[in-house]
Protein backbone atom coordinates (compact mmCIF):
# COMPACT_ATOMS: atom_id res chain seq x y z
CA UNK A 1 0.00 0.00 0.00
CA UNK A 2 2.18 2.81 1.24
CA UNK A 3 5.77 2.47 0.15
CA UNK A 4 8.36 4.05 2.35
CA UNK A 5 6.76 2.98 5.60
CA UNK A 6 9.50 4.68 7.56
CA UNK A 7 7.95 8.02 6.64
CA UNK A 8 4.43 7.31 7.84
CA UNK A 9 4.53 4.41 10.25
CA UNK A 10 5.42 6.25 13.43
CA UNK A 11 2.53 8.69 13.08
CA UNK A 12 -0.04 6.04 13.86
CA UNK A 13 1.85 3.13 15.31
CA UNK A 14 5.13 4.43 16.69
CA UNK A 15 4.05 4.46 20.33
CA UNK A 16 2.82 0.90 20.21
CA UNK A 17 5.92 -0.36 18.40
CA UNK A 18 8.10 1.23 21.06
CA UNK A 19 5.97 -0.35 23.76
CA UNK A 20 6.11 -3.81 22.27
CA UNK A 21 9.86 -3.60 21.87
CA UNK A 22 10.11 -2.68 25.53
CA UNK A 23 7.98 -5.71 26.43
CA UNK A 24 10.14 -7.92 24.24
CA UNK A 25 13.20 -6.82 26.20
CA UNK A 26 11.52 -8.29 29.26
CA UNK A 27 11.40 -11.83 27.87
CA UNK A 28 13.29 -14.41 29.91
CA UNK A 29 16.90 -14.96 28.85
CA UNK A 30 19.05 -18.08 28.93
CA UNK A 31 20.35 -17.12 32.37
CA UNK A 32 16.82 -16.84 33.76
CA UNK A 33 16.00 -20.29 32.43
CA UNK A 34 19.15 -21.75 34.01
CA UNK A 35 18.03 -20.29 37.34
CA UNK A 36 14.50 -21.64 36.96
CA UNK A 37 15.73 -25.12 36.08
CA UNK A 38 17.70 -25.25 39.31
CA UNK A 39 14.67 -24.58 41.51
CA UNK A 40 13.63 -27.34 43.87
CA UNK A 41 10.06 -26.28 44.57
CA UNK A 42 7.38 -24.11 43.01
CA UNK A 43 7.96 -21.51 45.72
CA UNK A 44 11.56 -21.13 44.54
CA UNK A 45 10.24 -20.72 41.01
CA UNK A 46 7.92 -17.94 42.17
CA UNK A 47 10.80 -16.16 43.90
CA UNK A 48 12.94 -16.35 40.77
CA UNK A 49 10.12 -15.04 38.61
CA UNK A 50 9.76 -12.05 40.89
CA UNK A 51 13.18 -10.81 39.75
CA UNK A 52 12.10 -10.88 36.10
CA UNK A 53 9.54 -8.80 34.25
CA UNK A 54 6.80 -10.93 35.77
CA UNK A 55 7.24 -9.26 39.11
CA UNK A 56 4.70 -10.02 41.79
CA UNK A 57 2.10 -11.57 39.54
CA UNK A 58 1.70 -14.48 41.94
CA UNK A 59 1.56 -12.32 45.04
CA UNK A 60 -2.15 -12.78 45.66
CA UNK A 61 -2.20 -16.53 45.30
CA UNK A 62 -3.03 -18.60 48.36
CA UNK A 63 -1.08 -21.72 49.23
CA UNK A 64 -0.51 -24.25 47.86
CA UNK A 65 0.90 -22.99 44.60
CA UNK A 66 -0.02 -25.19 41.64
CA UNK A 67 1.10 -25.22 38.05
CA UNK A 68 -2.36 -24.33 36.78
CA UNK A 69 -2.42 -21.18 38.95
CA UNK A 70 0.91 -20.09 37.48
CA UNK A 71 -0.44 -20.75 33.99
CA UNK A 72 -3.65 -18.77 34.58
CA UNK A 73 -1.81 -15.78 36.02
CA UNK A 74 0.70 -15.68 33.15
CA UNK A 75 -2.11 -15.84 30.64
CA UNK A 76 -3.91 -12.98 32.39
CA UNK A 77 -0.78 -10.88 32.16
CA UNK A 78 -0.35 -11.58 28.44
CA UNK A 79 -4.00 -10.80 27.83
CA UNK A 80 -3.86 -7.46 29.60
CA UNK A 81 -0.80 -6.47 27.53
CA UNK A 82 -2.50 -7.58 24.31
CA UNK A 83 -5.73 -5.76 25.14
CA UNK A 84 -3.76 -2.61 25.86
CA UNK A 85 -2.07 -2.78 22.46
CA UNK A 86 -5.33 -3.53 20.75
CA UNK A 87 -7.26 -0.73 22.42
CA UNK A 88 -4.67 1.85 21.44
CA UNK A 89 -4.29 0.73 17.87
CA UNK A 90 -5.50 2.44 14.70
CA UNK A 91 -6.35 0.97 11.34
CA UNK A 92 -4.94 -1.08 9.70
CA UNK A 93 -3.13 -2.31 12.81
CA UNK A 94 -6.46 -3.00 14.53
CA UNK A 95 -7.53 -5.27 11.67
CA UNK A 96 -4.19 -7.04 12.08
CA UNK A 97 -4.95 -7.55 15.78
CA UNK A 98 -8.41 -8.87 14.91
CA UNK A 99 -6.82 -11.41 12.59
CA UNK A 100 -4.50 -12.46 15.38
CA UNK A 101 -7.38 -13.09 17.74
CA UNK A 102 -9.31 -15.12 15.16
CA UNK A 103 -7.31 -18.25 15.85
CA UNK A 104 -8.33 -18.18 19.53
CA UNK A 105 -11.89 -17.35 18.52
CA UNK A 106 -12.00 -20.48 16.38
CA UNK A 107 -11.08 -22.63 19.37
CA UNK A 108 -13.64 -20.89 21.55
CA UNK A 109 -16.39 -21.26 18.96
CA UNK A 110 -15.72 -24.98 18.62
CA UNK A 111 -15.87 -25.33 22.40
CA UNK A 112 -19.12 -23.38 22.60
CA UNK A 113 -20.72 -25.29 19.75
CA UNK A 114 -19.86 -28.57 21.39
CA UNK A 115 -21.22 -27.43 24.70
CA UNK A 116 -24.41 -26.04 23.21
CA UNK A 117 -25.06 -29.29 21.36
CA UNK A 118 -24.64 -31.25 24.56
CA UNK A 119 -26.89 -28.83 26.44
CA UNK A 120 -24.20 -27.85 28.87
CA UNK A 121 -24.51 -24.58 30.73
CA UNK A 122 -22.92 -21.68 28.88
CA UNK A 123 -21.44 -20.20 32.05
CA UNK A 124 -19.13 -23.15 32.69
CA UNK A 125 -17.86 -23.19 29.15
CA UNK A 126 -17.29 -19.43 29.08
CA UNK A 127 -14.87 -19.79 31.96
CA UNK A 128 -12.79 -22.23 29.94
CA UNK A 129 -12.64 -20.13 26.78
CA UNK A 130 -9.40 -18.49 25.83
CA UNK A 131 -9.56 -14.84 26.90
CA UNK A 132 -7.87 -13.53 23.76
CA UNK A 133 -10.62 -15.05 21.65
CA UNK A 134 -13.46 -13.29 23.36
CA UNK A 135 -16.19 -11.86 21.17
CA UNK A 136 -19.41 -10.12 22.09
CA UNK A 137 -21.82 -12.78 20.86
CA UNK A 138 -20.40 -15.48 23.09
CA UNK A 139 -23.20 -15.59 25.63
CA UNK A 140 -25.81 -15.84 22.92
CA UNK A 141 -24.62 -19.24 21.83
CA UNK A 142 -27.12 -21.29 23.82
CA UNK A 143 -30.14 -19.99 21.97
CA UNK A 144 -29.32 -22.14 18.97
CA UNK A 145 -30.47 -25.74 18.67
CA UNK A 146 -28.38 -26.98 15.78
CA UNK A 147 -25.06 -25.81 14.37
CA UNK A 148 -26.68 -24.27 11.29
CA UNK A 149 -29.01 -22.22 13.51
CA UNK A 150 -25.99 -21.23 15.50
CA UNK A 151 -24.27 -20.06 12.38
CA UNK A 152 -27.20 -18.08 11.03
CA UNK A 153 -28.08 -16.44 14.29
CA UNK A 154 -24.84 -15.82 16.09
CA UNK A 155 -21.68 -16.50 14.16
CA UNK A 156 -22.62 -14.48 11.13
CA UNK A 157 -21.87 -11.31 13.12
CA UNK A 158 -18.39 -12.34 14.14
CA UNK A 159 -15.21 -11.96 12.09
CA UNK A 160 -15.31 -15.72 11.63
CA UNK A 161 -18.29 -15.65 9.27
CA UNK A 162 -16.31 -15.67 6.00
CA UNK A 163 -14.29 -18.67 7.21
CA UNK A 164 -17.45 -20.66 7.85
CA UNK A 165 -18.80 -19.73 4.46
CA UNK A 166 -15.56 -20.76 2.84
CA UNK A 167 -15.59 -24.22 4.28
CA UNK A 168 -18.98 -25.49 3.39
CA UNK A 169 -22.65 -24.89 2.98
CA UNK A 170 -24.55 -24.66 6.22
CA UNK A 171 -26.39 -27.94 6.25
CA UNK A 172 -23.18 -29.93 6.29
CA UNK A 173 -22.24 -28.23 9.56
CA UNK A 174 -24.46 -30.65 11.42
CA UNK A 175 -22.71 -33.85 10.46
CA UNK A 176 -19.14 -32.70 10.31
CA UNK A 177 -16.68 -34.03 12.82
CA UNK A 178 -15.70 -31.28 15.20
CA UNK A 179 -11.96 -31.65 14.68
CA UNK A 180 -12.30 -31.52 10.91
CA UNK A 181 -14.37 -28.37 11.28
CA UNK A 182 -11.74 -26.80 13.48
CA UNK A 183 -8.98 -27.54 11.00
CA UNK A 184 -10.99 -26.35 7.99
CA UNK A 185 -11.77 -23.05 9.75
CA UNK A 186 -8.14 -22.62 10.62
CA UNK A 187 -7.14 -23.23 7.00
CA UNK A 188 -9.41 -20.50 5.65
CA UNK A 189 -8.37 -18.17 8.47
CA UNK A 190 -4.70 -18.63 7.65
CA UNK A 191 -5.26 -18.03 3.96
CA UNK A 192 -7.26 -14.85 4.68
CA UNK A 193 -4.58 -13.56 7.07
CA UNK A 194 -1.91 -14.25 4.45
CA UNK A 195 -3.84 -12.35 1.81
CA UNK A 196 -4.29 -9.41 4.17
CA UNK A 197 -0.57 -9.21 4.91
CA UNK A 198 0.35 -9.58 1.27
CA UNK A 199 -2.05 -6.83 0.21
CA UNK A 200 -0.69 -4.54 2.86
CA UNK A 201 2.68 -4.85 1.20
CA UNK A 202 5.82 -3.14 2.46
CA UNK A 203 7.91 -4.47 5.34
CA UNK A 204 4.90 -6.14 6.97
CA UNK A 205 4.45 -8.41 3.98
CA UNK A 206 8.19 -9.14 3.90
CA UNK A 207 8.17 -10.25 7.51
CA UNK A 208 4.72 -11.79 7.98
CA UNK A 209 4.39 -13.73 4.74
CA UNK A 210 7.32 -16.11 5.36
CA UNK A 211 6.09 -16.65 8.92
CA UNK A 212 2.58 -17.49 7.73
CA UNK A 213 3.92 -19.68 4.91
CA UNK A 214 5.88 -21.65 7.45
CA UNK A 215 2.79 -21.97 9.65
CA UNK A 216 0.77 -23.30 6.71
CA UNK A 217 3.42 -25.84 5.71
CA UNK A 218 3.96 -26.89 9.31
CA UNK A 219 0.26 -27.61 9.67
CA UNK A 220 0.32 -29.64 6.47
CA UNK A 221 3.22 -31.76 7.73
CA UNK A 222 1.79 -32.28 11.20
CA UNK A 223 -1.70 -33.13 9.95
CA UNK A 224 -0.17 -35.69 7.58
CA UNK A 225 1.96 -37.17 10.35
CA UNK A 226 -0.92 -37.43 12.77
CA UNK A 227 -3.33 -38.89 10.27
CA UNK A 228 -1.29 -42.04 9.66
CA UNK A 229 -3.22 -44.92 11.15
CA UNK A 230 -6.47 -43.01 11.68
CA UNK A 231 -9.69 -43.13 9.71
CA UNK A 232 -8.97 -39.85 7.98
CA UNK A 233 -9.05 -40.49 4.24
CA UNK A 234 -6.50 -38.97 1.87
CA UNK A 235 -9.04 -36.69 0.18
CA UNK A 236 -10.22 -35.39 3.55
CA UNK A 237 -6.64 -34.87 4.57
CA UNK A 238 -5.95 -32.80 1.48
CA UNK A 239 -8.89 -30.48 2.20
CA UNK A 240 -7.30 -29.55 5.52
CA UNK A 241 -4.00 -28.31 4.09
CA UNK A 242 -3.69 -24.50 3.96
CA UNK A 243 -2.63 -23.43 0.48
CA UNK A 244 -0.70 -20.30 1.34
CA UNK A 245 2.64 -21.99 1.95
CA UNK A 246 5.63 -23.02 -0.09
CA UNK A 247 4.31 -26.55 -0.46
CA UNK A 248 1.38 -25.48 -2.62
CA UNK A 249 0.48 -27.08 -5.03
CA UNK A 250 2.87 -29.95 -5.78
CA UNK A 251 4.09 -30.55 -2.26
CA UNK A 252 0.57 -30.67 -0.86
CA UNK A 253 -0.50 -33.18 -3.48
CA UNK A 254 2.51 -35.37 -2.67
CA UNK A 255 1.87 -35.06 1.05
CA UNK A 256 -1.74 -36.12 0.62
CA UNK A 257 -0.51 -39.37 -0.91
CA UNK A 258 2.14 -40.03 1.71
CA UNK A 259 1.66 -43.06 3.91
CA UNK A 260 4.53 -42.97 6.35
CA UNK A 261 7.19 -40.74 7.78
CA UNK A 262 9.82 -41.68 5.18
CA UNK A 263 7.63 -40.58 2.29
CA UNK A 264 6.93 -37.31 4.09
CA UNK A 265 10.64 -36.77 4.56
CA UNK A 266 11.21 -37.29 0.84
CA UNK A 267 8.63 -34.60 0.05
CA UNK A 268 10.39 -32.22 2.43
CA UNK A 269 13.73 -32.85 0.75
CA UNK A 270 12.54 -31.00 -2.34
CA UNK A 271 12.38 -27.77 -0.33
CA UNK A 272 15.58 -26.16 0.88
CA UNK A 273 14.02 -24.75 4.05
CA UNK A 274 12.51 -27.99 5.29
CA UNK A 275 15.27 -30.45 4.42
CA UNK A 276 17.55 -29.49 7.37
CA UNK A 277 14.57 -29.44 9.72
CA UNK A 278 13.66 -33.01 8.93
CA UNK A 279 17.24 -34.09 9.25
CA UNK A 280 17.39 -32.66 12.74
CA UNK A 281 14.63 -34.98 13.91
CA UNK A 282 15.93 -37.73 16.18
CA UNK A 283 14.41 -41.17 15.93
CA UNK A 284 12.09 -42.56 18.60
CA UNK A 285 12.80 -41.66 22.19
CA UNK A 286 15.62 -39.39 23.20
CA UNK A 287 15.88 -37.29 20.07
CA UNK A 288 13.84 -34.27 19.13
CA UNK A 289 10.43 -34.78 17.66
CA UNK A 290 9.29 -33.08 14.47
CA UNK A 291 7.09 -30.76 16.50
CA UNK A 292 10.04 -29.65 18.66
CA UNK A 293 12.06 -28.86 15.53
CA UNK A 294 9.18 -26.85 14.09
CA UNK A 295 8.73 -24.93 17.34
CA UNK A 296 12.42 -24.00 17.35
CA UNK A 297 12.27 -22.78 13.76
CA UNK A 298 9.16 -20.72 14.51
CA UNK A 299 10.88 -19.11 17.49
CA UNK A 300 13.91 -18.24 15.35
CA UNK A 301 11.71 -16.57 12.72
CA UNK A 302 9.84 -14.61 15.38
CA UNK A 303 13.03 -13.35 16.99
CA UNK A 304 14.36 -12.25 13.59
CA UNK A 305 11.19 -10.20 13.04
CA UNK A 306 12.47 -7.70 15.58
CA UNK A 307 15.46 -6.87 13.39
CA UNK A 308 13.32 -4.78 11.03
CA UNK A 309 11.41 -1.69 11.99
CA UNK A 310 8.10 -0.14 10.91
CA UNK A 311 6.03 -3.26 10.47
CA UNK A 312 3.20 -5.07 12.26
CA UNK A 313 5.04 -8.35 12.51
CA UNK A 314 6.58 -7.29 15.83
CA UNK A 315 3.20 -7.61 17.53
CA UNK A 316 2.56 -11.05 16.13
CA UNK A 317 6.09 -12.16 16.96
CA UNK A 318 5.89 -10.82 20.50
CA UNK A 319 2.63 -12.63 21.22
CA UNK A 320 3.94 -15.92 19.87
CA UNK A 321 7.23 -15.62 21.76
CA UNK A 322 5.39 -14.81 24.96
CA UNK A 323 3.17 -17.85 24.52
CA UNK A 324 6.22 -20.04 23.98
CA UNK A 325 7.75 -18.60 27.12
CA UNK A 326 4.58 -19.45 29.05
CA UNK A 327 4.72 -23.01 27.74
CA UNK A 328 8.39 -23.24 28.76
CA UNK A 329 7.68 -22.01 32.28
CA UNK A 330 4.73 -24.39 32.69
CA UNK A 331 6.93 -27.26 31.47
CA UNK A 332 9.68 -26.46 33.96
CA UNK A 333 7.10 -26.03 36.74
CA UNK A 334 5.53 -29.42 35.94
CA UNK A 335 8.93 -31.15 35.95
CA UNK A 336 9.69 -29.58 39.32
CA UNK A 337 6.35 -30.39 40.89
CA UNK A 338 6.33 -33.98 39.62
CA UNK A 339 10.00 -34.42 40.58
CA UNK A 340 10.75 -35.79 37.14
CA UNK A 341 13.80 -33.80 36.23
CA UNK A 342 15.31 -35.89 33.45
CA UNK A 343 13.68 -33.92 30.66
CA UNK A 344 13.59 -30.54 32.36
CA UNK A 345 15.92 -29.03 29.77
CA UNK A 346 13.58 -29.80 26.90
CA UNK A 347 12.10 -26.30 26.82
CA UNK A 348 12.55 -24.27 23.64
CA UNK A 349 15.17 -21.55 24.25
CA UNK A 350 14.15 -18.15 22.94
CA UNK A 351 16.85 -15.57 23.48
CA UNK B 1 -8.86 -87.70 78.13
CA UNK B 2 -11.19 -84.96 79.28
CA UNK B 3 -14.38 -85.84 81.04
CA UNK B 4 -16.88 -83.87 78.95
CA UNK B 5 -15.83 -85.41 75.62
CA UNK B 6 -16.52 -88.91 76.79
CA UNK B 7 -18.87 -90.80 74.52
CA UNK B 8 -21.21 -93.21 76.33
CA UNK B 9 -21.29 -96.53 74.48
CA UNK B 10 -22.23 -100.04 75.28
CA UNK B 11 -19.05 -102.20 75.13
CA UNK B 12 -19.88 -104.59 72.32
CA UNK B 13 -18.01 -105.72 69.21
CA UNK B 14 -20.41 -103.90 66.91
CA UNK B 15 -20.04 -100.73 68.86
CA UNK B 16 -16.25 -101.03 68.36
CA UNK B 17 -16.65 -101.50 64.59
CA UNK B 18 -18.99 -98.53 64.42
CA UNK B 19 -16.57 -96.42 66.46
CA UNK B 20 -13.65 -97.41 64.19
CA UNK B 21 -15.65 -96.36 61.13
CA UNK B 22 -16.50 -93.06 62.78
CA UNK B 23 -12.83 -92.52 63.61
CA UNK B 24 -11.87 -93.18 60.00
CA UNK B 25 -14.52 -90.75 58.78
CA UNK B 26 -13.31 -88.08 61.19
CA UNK B 27 -9.70 -88.54 60.10
CA UNK B 28 -10.62 -88.24 56.41
CA UNK B 29 -12.66 -85.13 57.15
CA UNK B 30 -9.74 -83.63 59.03
CA UNK B 31 -7.33 -84.31 56.18
CA UNK B 32 -9.66 -82.74 53.66
CA UNK B 33 -10.05 -79.66 55.80
CA UNK B 34 -6.27 -79.44 56.15
CA UNK B 35 -5.94 -79.56 52.39
CA UNK B 36 -8.57 -76.87 51.98
CA UNK B 37 -6.90 -74.64 54.55
CA UNK B 38 -3.50 -75.15 52.92
CA UNK B 39 -4.84 -74.34 49.47
CA UNK B 40 -6.55 -71.21 50.74
CA UNK B 41 -3.44 -70.07 52.59
CA UNK B 42 -1.30 -70.62 49.52
CA UNK B 43 -3.72 -68.68 47.36
CA UNK B 44 -3.92 -65.89 49.94
CA UNK B 45 -0.14 -65.56 50.08
CA UNK B 46 0.08 -65.50 46.30
CA UNK B 47 -2.53 -62.76 46.13
CA UNK B 48 -0.76 -60.66 48.77
CA UNK B 49 2.54 -60.96 46.92
CA UNK B 50 0.87 -59.94 43.67
CA UNK B 51 -0.82 -57.00 45.39
CA UNK B 52 2.50 -55.67 46.64
CA UNK B 53 4.15 -56.06 43.23
CA UNK B 54 1.23 -54.38 41.47
CA UNK B 55 1.17 -51.48 43.90
CA UNK B 56 4.87 -50.79 43.33
CA UNK B 57 4.39 -50.96 39.57
CA UNK B 58 1.34 -48.72 39.89
CA UNK B 59 3.44 -45.98 41.46
CA UNK B 60 5.84 -46.03 38.51
CA UNK B 61 3.14 -46.18 35.84
CA UNK B 62 1.09 -43.33 37.32
CA UNK B 63 4.17 -41.16 37.53
CA UNK B 64 5.02 -41.88 33.90
CA UNK B 65 1.44 -41.18 32.83
CA UNK B 66 1.28 -37.86 34.69
CA UNK B 67 4.56 -36.81 33.09
CA UNK B 68 3.36 -37.71 29.61
CA UNK B 69 0.34 -35.48 30.31
CA UNK B 70 2.73 -32.60 30.99
CA UNK B 71 4.61 -33.38 27.76
CA UNK B 72 1.40 -33.44 25.75
CA UNK B 73 0.30 -30.12 27.23
CA UNK B 74 3.67 -28.60 26.30
CA UNK B 75 3.25 -29.47 22.63
CA UNK B 76 -0.48 -29.44 22.08
CA UNK B 77 -1.58 -26.64 24.38
CA UNK B 78 -4.53 -27.07 26.71
CA UNK B 79 -6.79 -29.78 25.32
CA UNK B 80 -8.42 -30.74 28.62
CA UNK B 81 -11.70 -28.89 27.95
CA UNK B 82 -12.03 -30.48 24.50
CA UNK B 83 -11.54 -33.93 25.96
CA UNK B 84 -13.98 -33.43 28.84
CA UNK B 85 -16.63 -31.96 26.53
CA UNK B 86 -16.61 -34.92 24.18
CA UNK B 87 -17.10 -37.72 26.69
CA UNK B 88 -19.93 -40.07 25.81
CA UNK B 89 -19.49 -43.86 26.04
CA UNK B 90 -16.81 -45.75 27.93
CA UNK B 91 -14.26 -47.45 25.77
CA UNK B 92 -12.71 -49.74 28.38
CA UNK B 93 -15.19 -51.85 30.33
CA UNK B 94 -14.93 -54.50 33.04
CA UNK B 95 -16.45 -57.96 33.28
CA UNK B 96 -16.73 -59.77 36.61
CA UNK B 97 -16.01 -63.48 36.50
CA UNK B 98 -15.97 -66.16 39.20
CA UNK B 99 -12.94 -68.21 40.04
CA UNK B 100 -13.11 -71.37 42.16
CA UNK B 101 -10.35 -72.15 44.67
CA UNK B 102 -10.90 -75.23 46.83
CA UNK B 103 -14.60 -74.68 46.89
CA UNK B 104 -14.49 -70.93 47.55
CA UNK B 105 -15.69 -68.69 44.72
CA UNK B 106 -13.68 -65.52 44.25
CA UNK B 107 -14.56 -62.59 41.96
CA UNK B 108 -12.08 -61.74 39.22
CA UNK B 109 -12.27 -58.60 37.06
CA UNK B 110 -11.35 -58.65 33.44
CA UNK B 111 -11.17 -55.57 31.25
CA UNK B 112 -12.12 -55.43 27.59
CA UNK B 113 -12.27 -52.73 24.95
CA UNK B 114 -15.41 -51.78 23.15
CA UNK B 115 -15.98 -49.30 20.40
CA UNK B 116 -13.58 -47.06 18.54
CA UNK B 117 -11.46 -44.28 19.87
CA UNK B 118 -13.61 -41.14 19.68
CA UNK B 119 -10.55 -38.97 20.27
CA UNK B 120 -8.70 -40.24 17.23
CA UNK B 121 -8.51 -36.85 15.55
CA UNK B 122 -7.82 -34.73 18.63
CA UNK B 123 -4.47 -33.06 18.29
CA UNK B 124 -4.51 -33.50 14.54
CA UNK B 125 -2.80 -30.18 14.01
CA UNK B 126 -0.60 -30.13 17.10
CA UNK B 127 0.75 -32.69 19.46
CA UNK B 128 -0.84 -35.82 18.01
CA UNK B 129 2.22 -37.95 18.74
CA UNK B 130 2.35 -36.90 22.38
CA UNK B 131 -1.39 -37.44 22.73
CA UNK B 132 -1.04 -40.98 21.38
CA UNK B 133 1.71 -41.70 23.91
CA UNK B 134 -0.45 -40.21 26.65
CA UNK B 135 -3.38 -42.43 25.71
CA UNK B 136 -1.16 -45.52 25.80
CA UNK B 137 0.31 -44.65 29.20
CA UNK B 138 -3.05 -44.04 30.81
CA UNK B 139 -4.50 -47.20 29.22
CA UNK B 140 -1.68 -49.14 30.90
CA UNK B 141 -2.47 -47.42 34.19
CA UNK B 142 -6.15 -48.34 33.90
CA UNK B 143 -5.30 -51.99 33.18
CA UNK B 144 -3.10 -52.13 36.25
CA UNK B 145 -5.84 -50.53 38.34
CA UNK B 146 -8.32 -53.18 37.19
CA UNK B 147 -5.88 -55.94 38.13
CA UNK B 148 -5.26 -54.39 41.52
CA UNK B 149 -9.00 -54.04 42.16
CA UNK B 150 -9.49 -57.67 41.21
CA UNK B 151 -6.77 -58.82 43.62
CA UNK B 152 -7.95 -56.63 46.45
CA UNK B 153 -11.54 -57.76 46.15
CA UNK B 154 -10.58 -61.43 46.25
CA UNK B 155 -8.42 -61.14 49.38
CA UNK B 156 -11.34 -60.36 51.77
CA UNK B 157 -13.19 -63.11 49.96
CA UNK B 158 -10.52 -65.46 51.26
CA UNK B 159 -10.39 -64.02 54.73
CA UNK B 160 -13.65 -65.61 55.79
CA UNK B 161 -13.33 -69.27 54.70
CA UNK B 162 -9.65 -69.45 55.66
CA UNK B 163 -9.93 -69.12 59.44
CA UNK B 164 -13.16 -71.10 59.46
CA UNK B 165 -11.59 -74.07 57.77
CA UNK B 166 -8.51 -73.86 59.98
CA UNK B 167 -10.70 -73.70 63.11
CA UNK B 168 -12.75 -76.65 61.97
CA UNK B 169 -9.54 -78.47 61.21
CA UNK B 170 -8.25 -77.83 64.72
CA UNK B 171 -11.53 -78.98 66.26
CA UNK B 172 -11.43 -82.11 64.16
CA UNK B 173 -7.83 -82.85 65.12
CA UNK B 174 -8.77 -82.52 68.80
CA UNK B 175 -11.66 -84.88 68.31
CA UNK B 176 -9.70 -87.47 66.40
CA UNK B 177 -6.80 -87.36 68.84
CA UNK B 178 -9.22 -88.24 71.60
CA UNK B 179 -11.02 -91.03 69.75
Amino acid sequence: MLEGAELYFNVDHGYLEGLVRGCKAGLLTERDYVNLVQCETLEDLKIHLQTTDYGNFLANQTNPLTVSKIDTEMRKKLCSEFEYFRNHSLEPLSTFFTYMTCSYMIDNVILLMNGALQKKSVKEILVKCHPLGRFTEMEAVNIAETPSDLFNAVLIETPLAPFFQDCMSENILDELNIELLRNKLYKSYLEAFYKFCKNHGDVTAEIMCPILEFEADRRAFIITLNSFGTELSKEDRETLFPTCGKLHPEGLRLLAQAEDFEQMKRVAEHYGVYKPLFEAVGDGSGGKTLEDVFYEHEVQMNVLAFNRQFHYGVFYAYTKLKEQEMRNIVWIAECISQRHRTKINNYIPIL
Amino acid sequence: MSGKDRIEIFPSRMAQTIMKARLKGAQTGRNLLKKKSDALTLRFRQILKKIIETKMLMGEVMREAAFSLAEAKFTAGDFSTTVIQNVNKAQVKIRAKKDNVAGVTLPVFEHYQEGTDSYELTGLARGGEQLAKLKRNYAKAVELLVELASLQSSSPGLNVPLPISSQSWMRESEKSSIG
